[in-house]
């Protein structure tokens, strides 16, 4: 399950309005997600949760539940439950 | 200066020049595979021709004979070079072919596939397991030249043991094909070039003393192989030479470039080549606190090549890099393409390309000269002089010579040029004459340097990439609601990422503005099943379209009026 606010920033910086995405959307069936505008989504992700992503841990995303994932988890790590 | 280079001998197989160093230097490093998050496989030079033998063998034994064309479709793989260089050894022609990417359409793939296989005459598609089912049905079709697919990198495929790497080849002649190019593009539209072993031999021995290229120089690149700059450059060169080339997955890069400075600066890389977008996205991607502890200061070239180059990108990349040991003389640039084998140019290493400040009005009218103060400039880039062995000349429409300074069609004459395109006798006979090649690229020579300012074809070139705008017309013209055959797709320069975007009119009766965005999302679609991205819309009402004489859609002309008049959707 992807969140409204992980959708909201991605195709806000592909410029996309009405795009349906789910956890299993690929970026490539995603009009403009190509391997140029990739890092400029990352980016703006990063920007939007406060995180900071390295190459190893984007290199093996597949689909936006995996992006979902790892942002979930660079929360978790930033915020430890006490 | 000693450059410690063996000489080349050209009267030579490729297979022969790498045995020989195999011979010379069995426990040397040939080539260093770099995959993110792993240790690099470290192929020696015993091991790569003897693995390469292994291969050789096999395919031998699955009926591949020589002179066969083998076109390999595989993702970044450490078996990758000695299957290619086992082809070879059989007297076989490899071909490496692009692997589609997930946003090409499986049937524009297949389509692809199939004008190049009756163009290029492929005999054998080497690939992955993943793709055998999508491309059975060549195999099985009656009259068809491919004779069937092989996964030499899995399973029962993989090559067998004890064999000798000293083998015949099979009747191969320095005169005949060693490889099989294609123009980069969109779908059925490569044009193949074979290149004989004389001719790569010829001018890798001329473009390694362009580059002074010496015993110390190591290649590092993330260019895919299917294209000239990466097959030629950063693989065929370094192998005859035997210098060390590391080589990454060009995914791997787009996803993470700092990947790539990484292996420069962990293998003391010299030497690279780079299409000119890749500046930019270095510059802009990668992070200042992701470089730390990383070195640039072993590199001493680096050869922007393959798209027209911009100062700017030049300048953004010393900039962000500067700091990190990128020293500005080490910027190289160079005019190279397919039907020349490579390079028909180079700047000087070690000196910086030179730049001319033109007067954009002056170019406007086809001459260069430098711009007056206050005139609007444009920072011309030089690719550098003429390397041995290739010829230029500037000529108009009706192809006579023009003087320095006057910009025209660059033609270009080579002892490796290509002698025709594959089974492809009416492009041929357009480009190719008197022993001329005419490349369809507008620039001019200016105190014996050669600048590419233009193209004088309406090919795109983005991110490196060949694409036709007949290809994107033709996909977005199957789109609900554009009137077919009115469409005209063209390159929109962006120099913040240091290339063109492709940019699409299409003309429609549709007003309402929510059938538009579903409009304008089935366009930018129908662009992704060509594997193009289409960056911006233009709506247009029908017949607004200006046709030029032929009757067909201008592209030049609609571009401007579109800029002008029409919003992006």
């Amino acid at each position: 399950m992807i969140s409204q606010r992980l959708k909201r920033v991605v195709l806000e910086e592909l410029g996309l309005d009405g795009f349906e995405m789910t956890s299993s959307t690929m970026a490539s069936q995603v009009p403009g997600w190509d391997s140029l505008a990739h890092l400029r989504v990352l980016a703006a992700v990063e920007k939007e949760y406060n995180i900071r992503f390295t190459s190893l841990e984007v290199i093996p995303l597949k689909n936006v539940g995996d992006l979902q994932l790892l942002v979930d988890k660079k929360i978790r790590n930033r915020s430890p439950v006490s | 200066m000693q450059s410690g280079l063996p000489v080349l001998p050209l009267d030579s197989l490729l297979w022969d020049v790498w045995k020989r160093r195999a011979d010379e230097k069995p426990y040397a490093e040939a080539i260093v595979h770099w995959t993110a998050g792993k240790e690099p496989y470290r192929w020696t030079w015993g091991g790569l021709v003897e693995s390469a033998a292994r291969f050789s063998n096999l395919l031998q034994s699955r009926g591949v004979k020589p002179g066969d064309v083998c076109a390999m479709i595989f993702r970044h793989h450490a078996d990758f070079y000695p299957l290619y260089m086992g082809i070879s050894a059989l007297g076989a022609i490899p071909a490496v072919l692009a692997y589609p990417n997930a946003r090409l359409h499986p049937d524009k793939f297949r389509q692809g596939l199939e004008g190049m296989a009756r163009k290029s005459g492929l005999n054998w598609l080497l690939t992955e397991k993943e793709l055998g089912p999508s491309l059975e049905s060549f195999v099985r079709r009656p009259g068809g030249s491919i004779r069937g697919i092989l996964f030499p990198l899995e399973g029962p495929d993989a090559p067998p043991f004890s064999v000798s790497w000293r083998m015949p080849q099979n009747g191969a002649a320095p005169h005949g094909p060693c490889l099989l190019q294609h123009s980069s593009g969109t779908t059925g539209l490569q044009k193949a070039v074979t290149l004989s072993h004389l001719a790569v031999l010829r001018h890798l021995a001329h473009y390694g003393k362009a580059i002074r290229l010496h015993s110390e120089d190591k290649a590092v690149s993330w260019l895919p192989l299917y294209h000239d700059m990466g097959l030629i450059a950063a693989f065929h060169l370094p192998l005859a030479f035997g210098i060390p080339t590391v080589l990454l997955s060009p995914f791997e890069w787009a996803a993470a470039p700092i990947l790539f400075l990484q292996a420069i600066h962990a293998e003391r890389g010299t030497v690279t080549w780079l299409p000119n977008f890749a500046y930019n996205h270095m510059a802009i991607c990668v992070r200042d606190e992701d470089l730390e502890g990383i070195r640039l200061d072993s590199l001493r070239l680096v050869v922007n090549c393959s798209e027209p180059i911009r100062s700017t990108s030049h300048d953004g990349f010393i900039r962000k890099f500067a700091r990190f040991g990128l020293k500005p003389e080490v910027l190289g640039s160079s005019y190279a393409m397919a039907e020349t084998t490579f390079a028909v140019t180079q700047s000087e290493p070690g000196m910086g390309p030179r730049r001319a400040a033109a007067s954009m009005k002056a170019l406007a009218q086809g001459i260069f000269r430098p711009a007056l103060p206050g005139e609007k400039t444009r920072v011309c880039v030089s690719s550098g002089r003429l390397i041995t062995g290739c010829e230029a000349k500037i000529v108009d429409e009706a192809r006579r010579e023009l003087p320095d300074d006057r910009v025209g069609e660059i033609a270009v004459r080579s002892l490796s040029l290509f002698d025709g395109y594959r089974n492809d006798a009416e492009k041929t006979n357009e480009v190719l004459t008197g022993g001329w090649y005419f490349s369809g690229d507008l620039g001019f020579r200016h105190e014996g340097e050669y600048y590419v300012v233009g193209r004088k074809k309406d090919i795109l070139i983005v991110a490196g990439k060949n694409v036709y705008p007949e290809d994107i017309e033709d996909a977005v013209c199957g789109v609900p609601g554009v009137i077919p055959g009115r469409a005209v797709a063209f390159g929109i320069e962006n120099e913040t990422i240091g290339t063109e975007e492709a940019a699409v009119v299409v003309e429609t009766a549709v007003v309402q503005k929510d059938l538009l965005k579903e409009m304008k999302l089935l366009i930018l679609q129908a662009g992704m099943e060509i594997d193009v991205t289409i960056s911006r819309v233009y709506f247009a009402p029908p017949r607004w379209l200006i046709k030029s004489s032929s009757g067909k859609p201008s592209r030049r002309i609609n571009k401007e009026r579109a800029l002008l008049e029409l919003g992006p959707s």
